[in-house]
């Protein structure tokens, strides 16, 4: 068969095939809208808890309130940092050469896992904080430490169980981004490596 | 490759019909109408496209979705540098590399089962699904640099729009479509 029919043969039978998926503009409007949703939940999450806390602290102006106040809004402050700081220069447009949106995936990929261990280092941090202010600021502090945390109550129970609950999914997490960034370096390898 | 040129001049011509309305942000209405008009002409490529990189129909699906999505978002950004079409398949095959990333199974991996064509008449229909069920298996099975120049020349894109849309050069690409059809060659004679 010459080369150029062989194509031509090859191009009717390729486009024969002419699925197409109904109503993308509304599923993409829809995951739009999604997008839009959860970036305001970020927000209005960071505003009732950090705002709450303001506002407890203005109404009851006593040192532990106003510490708690202090240490929410810094808990605030260094996750909107990180999180600002680990993905600039990774909103480019997807519209990129392979070459390019590889390397823009590796290094989310890379971002994703740096902010696994910041999410893990934080979460131990603010749970520390916040047991600690809890025990040093309720009756509680009349049961010994180790009593309280580990029997003390339903609430904190809770805790541990959204504790192992959340390392859980990091590790998952961890695993399926680690799987993924390794996945990337074999493409760009096999892609990019021949341009 | 004239056809080729004179369809990208008309791609150019209609995009960038002044320095002006190529700066403007685009307001939602254009942009519904622009996306509408790149899906309803390119569904079905796009469909394909997403069928050469996934396992099953579900997985299609979802890519060709992740795919709209990212045109969605790219859309505004658009300025006219280069045709729609080569726009839509660049964005489209980056995604599709992100699915592959993202994939649990490996990126070449296929369902090897036989498709058996079994029509002695040519022009059934189910004959003409079988061969290309078949065609769309082999080219599942090139590897993964291959596959993107065969789909994108399936599509009568031309080598300066391939070159395009995966950022290789033009001889680049002529010499993995040559290899491309040598190896799918001999995977359709199997």
């Amino acid at each position: 068969m010459n080369i150029d029919t062989e194509l031509e043969v090859w191009r009717e039978q390729w486009q024969s095939d002419t699925v197409i998926a109904p109503d993308l503009r509304q599923k993409v409007q829809r995951q739009s809208r999604f997008m839009k949703i959860a970036l305001i939940a970020d927000i209005f999450v960071t505003v009732t808890i950090g705002g709450g806390t303001a506002a407890w602290a203005i109404r009851s102006p006593e040192p532990e309130i106003i510490l708690l106040a202090v240490a929410t809004w810094i808990f605030i402050a260094v996750a909107w940092t990180f999180s600002l700081a680990v993905n600039r220069g990774k909103w480019a447009p997807s519209a990129q050469d392979t070459a390019a949106f590889i390397d823009l995936s590796v290094r989310r990929c890379q971002s994703r896992l740096a902010t696994v261990w910041f999410a893990a280092g934080m979460f131990v941090i603010q749970t520390v904080f916040v047991l600690s202010w809890v025990y040093l600021n309720s009756p509680a502090r009349r049961q010994p430490l180790l009593t309280w945390l580990f029997f003390g109550s339903i609430p904190i129970d809770l805790v541990w169980l959204s504790t192992l609950a959340f390392f859980g999914f990091l590790i998952w997490a961890r695993r399926k981004k680690r799987a993924e960034l390794t996945r990337l370096y074999e493409l760009r390898k096999k892609l990019c490596g021949q341009l | 490759m004239q056809y080729y040129q004179n369809r990208n001049m008309t791609h150019v011509q209609e995009l960038g019909k002044s320095d002006e309305a190529s700066t403007r942000p685009l307001d939602r209405t254009t942009l519904e109408q622009r996306f509408d008009r790149l899906i309803a002409a390119n569904g079905p490529a796009l469909s394909r496209l997403a069928a050469s990189y996934t396992n099953t129909p579900g997985d299609r699906d979802d890519l060709v979705q992740d795919i709209a999505m990212a045109l969605w978002q790219a859309l505004p950004r658009f300025r006219g540098e280069c045709s729609e079409r080569t726009f839509l398949f660049r964005i489209a095959h980056n995604r599709a590399i992100a699915h592959l990333a993202r994939a649990r199974t490996a990126p070449l991996a296929t369902d090897e089962a036989d498709i058996h064509d079994t029509a002695p008449d040519p022009e059934t229909g189910l004959a003409r699904r079988q061969r290309m069920e078949r065609l769309r298996r082999a080219i599942h099975r090139l590897p993964l640099e291959y596959r993107q120049v065969i789909t994108l020349s399936l599509e009568d894109l031309g080598y300066g729009e391939i070159a395009e849309v995966l950022g290789i050069s033009e001889s680049n690409v002529g010499v993995r479509l040559t290899r491309a059809r040598q190896i799918l060659r001999e995977s359709l004679e199997e």
